[in-house]
């Protein structure tokens, strides 16, 4: 006598075993819901939302591909969203200040009830609308998973016929060298193609300064400026016997000093 | 920072003399013989400033003796009068920059020890992720649901892990590098059920470097990195290898994933900078962590230590 159809759910987790345990769960909880797709990573279950137009979509937070947060800014208010994590904290803060949907990984059967009891009361609703929730989240979980701060922090040169990634911590300076830039470490030098003035841009400005047109040094590794016999000042590092030139357009970084 | 580091021009000779001590860096040749003169003149200042007044007596009787027998005793005489005069005048002063600058020494060694304590902590708190453990425990009790023998196994490797990961296990004894591996593959074997074909693994380590010392913990980052950064972002998953062979005399341990590689602008795991100021701290420039991407595809990363079988009496962390 119900005209309405059967409620359907997609489950998206990069881990099978996961995926059945949610939805082992949801039968026990909620017998009548259908699940209709399994997915293993964010564009998965963006695809899956959009050609199955499921109900509710069950999105672990962390996954290849796309992460759970960009999965569901991406679908939106095309189906509701329940959370799933295992343990990630300021995400389940901003749940429970949110009023959003989630599971804990392994979830308590009587907090799976109370979620599919959330849900049927809301089934014939609108899905809200999370977007600012969202933004904040997927900031917070790119710095937390230490992801880019926009500084270059490796350097990929090639020392001894070799591929190597050089963190930028290690490097003492770089100069411009005929067609290359050469990279000074305290053990070794390498070449890198990539040009001083392109440097200058990626590079953290307070890991590193410029002190001349050809040259960049890190600023922790500076033991002393001199002057040599034009009245130029030199910089002395820290392991290594190299003097680099001041250029005098950069003199006045290392003023009153 | 770095401005009191940085001396005026006139004041920069004697600056560099007094702490050299002896050991002239200067490669000027021309300058080589009046540098010589200099750095002894200071060497015998600095000598004088500390020595006490029995012995400076006891060196003046000695060279008076010296001075008689060879029959010029004037030059000695001035010479251990304007020494009496120096060490009344100036010896205070130089000998308080002399404290000074043994203080700024043991300041110089606290704030390493500092950094070796605040490196150990950050590495107590970089293991046992919550985050894999709770997923590791999620997994065991679908598969007591699933395939009990399978979740029992799991659990096993858990134990095995949790032993090695857990600090009072891990600083107990001086570990080797036969335990690392282990705690390595307890991790891969719990993996490898987790991510299924997404993880492959081989560990191709010669049974005789396994009672070699290598410091704790540091191989389970790279491999956890190797997981975290090169295989779990990719869809398709991939494999893991573990190497060890011995190099010019150093111990070589490498960790290499068919992973997406690197990202140079991303942080790159404050994983690696703990592993490489533990390494620091441990063995100064005796070891060291490189990064490089081999032809084959992927990431390896190797730590290279010195090679010392365990028996040693030496200590490593």
């Amino acid at each position: 006598m119900n005209a309405r159809p059967a409620p359907t759910a997609v489950i998206a987790d990069d881990e099978r075993l996961m995926r059945e345990q949610i939805a082992a769960q949801l039968r026990e909880a909620w017998p009548q819901l259908v699940i209709v797709g399994d997915a293993a990573n964010g564009r998965e279950a963006v695809a899956l939302v959009q050609s199955l137009a499921p109900d509710v979509v069950f999105l672990d937070i962390r996954m290849p591909e796309m992460d759970g947060i960009a999965a569901a800014k991406a679908i939106g208010e095309r189906a509701h969203i329940v959370f799933v994590t295992a343990y990630d904290q300021y995400a389940i803060d901003a749940f429970e200040q949110g009023a959003v949907d989630y599971l804990l990984k392994p979830a308590e059967p009587e907090r799976v009830a109370r979620t599919c009891e959330r849900l049927r009361e809301r089934l014939d609703g609108k899905p809200r609308a999370m977007d600012a929730l969202l933004a904040e989240l997927s900031e917070r979980l790119q710095a937390g998973g230490g992801a880019s701060r926009g500084y270059l922090r490796w350097v990929q040169a090639s020392v001894a016929g070799v591929i190597r990634m050089i963190p930028t911590s290690e490097i003492l300076f770089f100069r411009a060298e005929d067609k290359y830039t050469r990279v000074q470490t305290k053990r070794f030098e390498a070449l890198i193609r990539k040009p001083i003035k392109e440097l200058v841009l990626e590079l953290d400005p307070a890991e590193f300064w410029q002190v001349h047109r050809a040259t960049l040094v890190r600023v922790d590794a500076v033991e002393q400026v001199s002057r040599n016999l034009r009245g130029n000042q030199v910089v002395h590092l820290r392991d290594t016997d190299e003097k680099l030139e001041v250029s005098r357009s950069f003199n006045h970084l290392f003023k009153q000093m | 920072m770095i401005s009191n580091e940085l001396p005026t021009p006139g004041s920069e000779a004697r600056g560099h003399d007094a702490r050299a001590g002896g050991a002239a860096p200067s490669a000027r040749p021309m300058h080589s013989i009046r540098h010589g003169i200099v750095v002894a003149a200071w060497g015998f200042f600095d000598w004088l400033a500390v020595v006490s007044w029995t012995k400076l007596v006891l060196v003046a009787v000695l060279a008076m003796v010296v001075a008689g027998i060879l029959q010029h005793p004037l030059p000695a005489l001035l010479l251990i009068l304007a020494s009496v005069i120096i060490k009344i005048v100036a010896g205070g002063k130089r000998r308080a920059e002399l404290t000074a600058a043994e203080a700024t020494r043991r300041a110089d060694l606290e704030q390493l020890e500092r950094t070796v304590l605040e490196a150990r902590m950050q590495a107590l708190q970089a293991q046992i992720e919550p985050h894999f453990l709770f997923n590791t425990l999620a997994s065991i009790d679908q598969l007591i649901q699933t395939d009990p023998p399978r979740a029992s196994k799991m659990q096993r490797s858990l134990i095995r892990y949790l032993r090695s990961a857990m600090p009072q296990m891990r600083d107990r004894a001086r570990p080797t590098l036969g335990q690392q591996i282990d705690l390595c593959t307890a991790f891969l074997d719990i993996m490898a059920v987790r991510m299924e074909g997404r993880l492959q693994s081989a560990v191709a380590v010669p049974e005789g470097l396994k009672s070699a010392a290598f410091p704790s913990m540091m191989l389970l980052t790279l491999v956890e990195n190797a997981i975290k950064h090169g295989l779990e972002p990719k869809a398709e998953g991939g494999r893991i290898d573990i190497g060890a062979e011995i190099v010019d005399g150093q111990l070589a341990v490498h960790v290499h994933d068919t992973g997406v590689g690197f990202a140079p602008m991303g942080e790159g795991g404050v994983g690696l900078a703990n592993v490489r100021e533990r390494l620091r701290a441990l063995y100064g420039d005796r070891a060291e962590l490189v990064i490089d991407l081999p032809p084959t595809g992927g990431t390896r990363a190797t730590i290279t230590v010195p090679y010392e079988v365990s028996a040693g009496r030496a200590t490593v962390q």
